[in-house]
């Protein structure tokens, strides 16, 4: 084999797509010439090199475009689901059992945390207030809610507190506490609790997760697109804050 | 449920669909507008999706999207801002002074492959950076095997020029 094959077969050889009769004979010819070993070694640390180039992620906002998207405009999801919801409630009806209701005011809290979360991306209205302190942030909603929303400050442990603004959530007005973990949004509503509260639930819908629980007489619904285990870790800090 | 499929299997793929918009387009506006596109295109021809490769197949949107957005305008965009950080990769274990020269060989390449014409950018973001296979990256930019062996070797041939300086020819990090 000659210097010129390989050099005809160098490209597909780096990339490994030389059949394996072609690439055993390229490499038993670079055991014997040095130059041709030089040539691949050099392109082979051009690859190292062109692979260090940015690889561009898709920017949260893009993200929760796409997800508001793809549950309004084009699928008939949104009615499918509310029409299953439906049918759960009639089920409900008949059956006595009122206990299956409460998977379907799930879904519907779930998709309304979603909405809202999605919603607060897209509209650019992340804060009406901006302030990482939360003696700066809690303050704020007094005399716009009838309750004072716990706030937190976990900066220390990497998700520092943004701001806050007022949301709607299933029809009653909440606060909404702006987290951060690198360039990943976390919105908290909280809201005092209610009796038709659903237990904890952690639940993931359109790529984003969601989780909830209950503490000292306060509803909180945390949700972001953040990765299901660093929620968690968030989520834990912020029910032993 | 149709939108539950099109999360499981496209919305993935979204940062790779992406980075090619970024690499294509230059431009983090533009690249989102595309991506936006090639989403409800995809989501309109979602059923189009035979087999399993959703990535490539949504890959072969987006370039169709960005295709049509630039021939809309007759012209190639050829706008160098960069208004977008992207993720540099820093490595943590490096020192200060190691890190910094870091920055610089990754500034040097993105500016290199900025500089390259867009048929031979293309191929080297789909090679290098998402790691696909001749088939793929020729059924997305609708090209011959051959063809995309040859701009890949071309590319890499002026990429090697870009990168090398003149005094330490033929020295690569």
């Amino acid at each position: 084999m000659s210097c010129e094959l390989v050099e005809r077969g160098l490209t597909a050889y780096l990339d490994r797509e030389l059949d394996i009769d072609a690439a055993t004979a390229i490499r038993s010819h670079l055991t014997d010439c040095m130059a041709c070993r030089r040539l691949v070694g050099e392109r082979e640390a051009l690859g190292r090199l062109v692979r260090s180039a940015p690889y561009y992620a898709a920017p949260e906002r893009l993200r929760a475009r796409v997800s508001a998207r793809t549950n309004r405009s084009i699928f008939p999801g949104r009615f499918v689901s509310l029409a299953a919801a439906a049918t759960l409630l009639i089920a409900a009806g008949i059956g006595t059992t009122v206990m299956r209701l409460a998977p379907a005011v799930n879904i519907t809290m779930v998709d309304q945390v979603v909405d809202g979360h999605v919603r607060s991306l897209m509209a650019e209205h992340l804060f009406d207030v901006e302030s990482t302190d939360q003696h700066t942030v809690k303050p704020w909603f007094l005399g716009k809610l009838d309750f004072a929303p716990p706030v937190a400050d976990l900066s220390s442990i990497g998700f520092p507190l943004v701001g806050g603004r007022l949301d709607y959530l299933g029809g009653q007005p909440v606060a909404a506490l702006v987290y951060r973990r690198q360039k990943h949004t976390i919105n908290v509503f909280v809201s005092p609790s209610k009796s038709d509260d659903p237990a904890d639930v952690v639940r993931s819908e359109r790529g984003f997760h969601v989780q909830h629980w209950a503490r000292d007489g306060m509803s909180f619904w945390a949700v972001s697109d953040l990765n299901d285990a660093e929620l968690t870790q968030f989520v834990r800090a912020l029910q032993t804050s | 449920m149709a939108s539950r499929l099109f999360e499981e299997t496209v919305v993935p793929h979204l940062d790779a669909a992406f980075n090619y918009a970024r690499w294509l387009t230059r431009n983090d506006s533009e690249a989102e507008d595309v991506v936006q596109d090639a989403c409800v295109r995809a989501m309109r021809f979602f059923s189009s999706l035979r087999d399993n490769n959703a990535r490539a197949w949504l890959l072969t949107i987006v370039r169709n999207s960005w295709y049509s957005r630039v021939s809309r305008r007759r012209e190639i965009p050829e706008s160098t801002a960069g208004d977008h950080d992207p993720v540099e990769r820093p490595d943590d274990a490096l020192d200060p002074e190691e890190r910094l020269l870091q920055q610089y060989t990754v500034a040097r390449v993105r500016s290199a492959l900025e500089q390259l014409p867009v048929d031979f950018r293309e191929v080297i973001v789909l090679r290098e950076l998402e790691g696909l296979a001749y088939k793929e990256i020729a059924a997305i930019v609708r090209a011959p095997i051959g063809t995309v062996m040859s701009r890949l070797s071309r590319a890499r041939e002026r990429l090697f020029t870009l990168l090398t300086p003149s005094d330490s020819m033929g020295r690569l990090p």
